[in-house]
């Protein structure tokens, strides 16, 4: 056992403590740690933001290259402050109107080849699946899986007849997959904590690699 | 109050307790159950075996310290299978919390092989708008990043020189603890350049990654630290690396835990029914 | 103007970057090049509206002297002083910003803010999985399946319970996230559509 010395390493210590002392109930260290947490996350943001995308990006084009055509995105910029100022507060829409049409514009083709026309291109049973019957099996399975679960969302009319038993069995489909979703979260959120009591038992008390 | 009422409404605290203690235990005492390899897992493994010596690796470290326990192993067993087989590692990231942990890789593993920052490995840093960075790069990864995470310009960097653009990445590994991460390389890196991308994922997203695989517009997948074990695992296996294996050795606490909230779901379930049926 | 400016921008800018999608001559290129360098840069001052408000929040919570006031005082010191350390000192490897800040405060806390997870979610499974329903029965066999599956336990237990993990998670679970993932994927594009035409309209926020 070699208990740490870095004062630093007791720091990380005392505010992992802190945050886990919430298992206990709330208090007021849980408190200062949850603040301090909000406000050290947003000024290393803004930090990273500054010497990572405005610097390089901005003001070395704009003001030590000079290039003037980088004035648009500053001031479209700049109108992010205006949010701030009621009387002008309306300025803050033009760098979004810019930014949404931009994003949405891009979207739409991306979104479709890859979330539509693939996945249905996947889900479709072409001549190589019926080569063995379990891979074609399993293909069908899923084929039907996916259009009863597609036909579950479809509320635009009542789920009766043949609607209620395709959307029933898209209920099992879907029951399913949120079951094996449930089965990973558990590995992850475990992983969290292994992570801690690692840290705990190798960077402070030295009893682990 | 009969037995099963009181199982029932046991204090939440002796759960927390008996879950520490079990996690505890195999850190301290490992149980040595050991850890096979998953297709998917071999998929990814597969592709960077196949990226030639002397071709570019890379790897979006799209997580934050919080995912570090899954992913960042993942990162490590990556960099050293590449690196063991003298394959560059180019990185980048989209998460700005995650910007310190993709430096902390490069100034740890870089050095176990002997390779030099510049020629075989460069981290480009974070960058904010998570679309256009993706598609900035797929034209030109100097107009996104003219210098990297360390200011240097990409132009004094030897290695950028050959990599110009997404089209010259044989293979991409997307480490993603959620959103931004594999699905924005895939809407605009794979559907637009053609990059080829496999995914690391949190257990907690792993699930909703499989209609990309069945397309193959995912390679392969590393789901949790499950995943990870698989790839160090992999990557022991095939002697390019004898590090120890982080994720491996907490793959018996997972075992315990798992059997915990196992137990815990079959208790409440039947304490549940038993005390239901008495109410009737 | 205090609208139509913004609609018409959204609206140029929407419809010129679908149609670049599909037109590869040069200035399409040209075009989408820069205007892709603008976007990263705009992206960035948008911190500004998450800082801004968060900022206020504080202050009005001091200057009311709302519960937990003085736990603002925290957040407004850590904000304040890890600004100015990363931009004072700079955010390369061995700053004070990635040394001190990052290492030792950041990662613990978040990391840790997570790590509590596990045992809530132990005490929910306890509490409130039930098998109450035929569905949720199912939900429950499904999670218990690949729960077991995906750790070396599970397969110590039967050697092919890794395997029908995997055909649960490649088979129904690919249809049903699929299905799901088709629901995304046309919202999103319809949203789209929504927004670039000024149908909606949402973000404009109230006001003229």
């Amino acid at each position: 056992m070699h208990i740490s010395t870095d004062i630093w390493t007791w720091v990380a210590v005392i505010l992992t403590f802190g945050i886990f002392s919430f298992l206990w109930k709330d208090n007021p260290f849980y408190k200062f740690c949850e603040h301090l947490f909000v406000g050290v996350s947003v000024g290393y943001t803004i930090a990273l933001t500054w010497y990572n995308s405005v610097y390089p990006d901005l003001i070395t084009p704009l003001f030590r290259q000079g290039k003037p055509l980088y004035v648009i995105p500053f001031l479209l910029g700049l109108c992010y402050f205006f949010r701030f100022i009621p009387k002008a507060s309306w300025l803050v829409r033009i760098p979004m109107g810019f930014v949404l049409g931009w994003a949405s514009g891009v979207a739409i083709p991306a979104f479709f080849q890859t979330n539509v026309i693939k996945q249905i291109q996947g889900t479709l049973l072409s001549p190589a699946l019926f080569a063995r019957w379990d891979v074609f099996l399993w293909a069908l399975i899923s084929f039907i899986g996916v259009i009863c679960s597609v036909l579950y969302f479809f509320f635009s009319r009542e789920h009766k007849g043949a609607l209620k038993v395709a959307a029933e069995t898209g209920i099992v489909f879907l029951m399913i997959g949120f079951g094996a979703s449930f089965g990973y979260t558990v590995m992850a959120r475990m992983s969290l904590l292994i992570g801690r009591f690692q840290f705990l038992l190798r960077d402070w008390l030295g009893v682990i690699r | 109050m009969g037995f099963w009422e009181r199982l029932l409404k046991i204090d939440r605290k002796i759960i927390f307790i008996v879950m520490a203690v079990l996690v505890l235990f195999p850190l301290l005492k490992p149980l040595g159950l050991g850890v096979g390899s998953g297709p998917r897992a071999k998929a990814v493994f597969d592709a960077v075996d196949s990226i030639p010596p002397g071709k570019t690796l890379l790897i979006s470290v799209d997580f934050d310290p919080a995912s570090m326990p899954e992913l960042y192993p993942m990162l490590v067993a990556l960099m050293r299978h590449a690196f063991a087989r003298d394959v560059r590692v180019l990185l980048c990231g989209l998460w700005i919390t995650g910007a310190g942990l993709a430096d902390k890789a490069v100034t740890e593993i870089a050095p176990e092989y002997g390779k030099e920052y510049g020629r075989d490995v460069v981290y480009l840093g974070w960058k904010a708008g998570v679309d256009a960075v993706i598609l900035g790069m797929g034209e030109n990864i100097k107009n996104v990043f003219s210098v990297d995470y360390y200011g240097h310009p990409l132009d004094s960097l030897p290695m950028m020189q050959e990599v110009t653009r997404l089209r010259d990445i044989p293979f991409m590994v997307a480490i993603s603890a959620g959103t931004p991460g594999f699905s924005d390389w895939l809407l605009y890196g794979h559907s637009r350049y053609g990059l080829r991308v496999g995914a690391g994922v949190t257990a907690v997203s792993a699930a909703d990654a499989y209609p990309y695989l069945q397309t193959g517009q995912l390679t392969g997948l590393l789901a949790g630290m499950k995943g990870a074990a698989e790839y160090e695992v992999l990557v022991q296996r095939h002697n390019y690396s004898k590090a120890y294996m982080p994720a491996v050795a907490a793959m018996d606490s997972q075992s315990l835990a798992h059997i915990v909230i196992l137990v815990l779901v079959v208790i409440g379930n039947i304490a549940f029914f038993v005390t239901r049926k008495r109410g009737r | 103007m205090r609208r139509t400016l913004p609609l018409a921008i959204c609206l140029i800018m929407g419809i010129v970057m679908m149609v670049q999608f599909f037109v590869p001559h040069p200035i399409s290129v040209g075009f989408y090049d820069l205007t892709t360098k603008w976007i990263r840069i705009v992206s960035a001052f948008a911190l500004v509206l998450g800082v801004g408000s968060l900022i206020l929040y504080h202050i009005d919570r001091l200057q009311r002297k709302r519960p937990g006031w003085a736990y603002s005082i925290v957040t407004l010191i850590a904000l304040v002083g890890t600004a100015i350390t990363g931009l004072g000192w700079g955010v390369k490897p061995g700053a004070p910003l990635q040394e001190i800040i990052f290492k030792n405060i950041l990662v613990p806390l978040n990391a840790s803010m997570f790590a509590i997870l596990a045992f809530y979610m132990a005490s929910a499974a306890y509490r409130a999985f039930r098998a109450r329903t035929k569905e949720a029965a199912l939900l429950l066999i499904a999670a218990f399946l690949v729960m077991l599956g995906m750790v070396p336990v599970g397969a110590a237990i039967w050697g092919k319970l890794p395997d029908v993990a995997e055909w649960i998670l490649s088979v129904p679970n690919m249809a049903a996230k699929r299905a799901i993932l088709f629901g995304v994927a046309l919202g999103a594009i319809a949203t789209s559509l929504k927004v670039i035409l000024g149908i909606e309209r949402g973000w404009l926020g109230g006001g003229k």
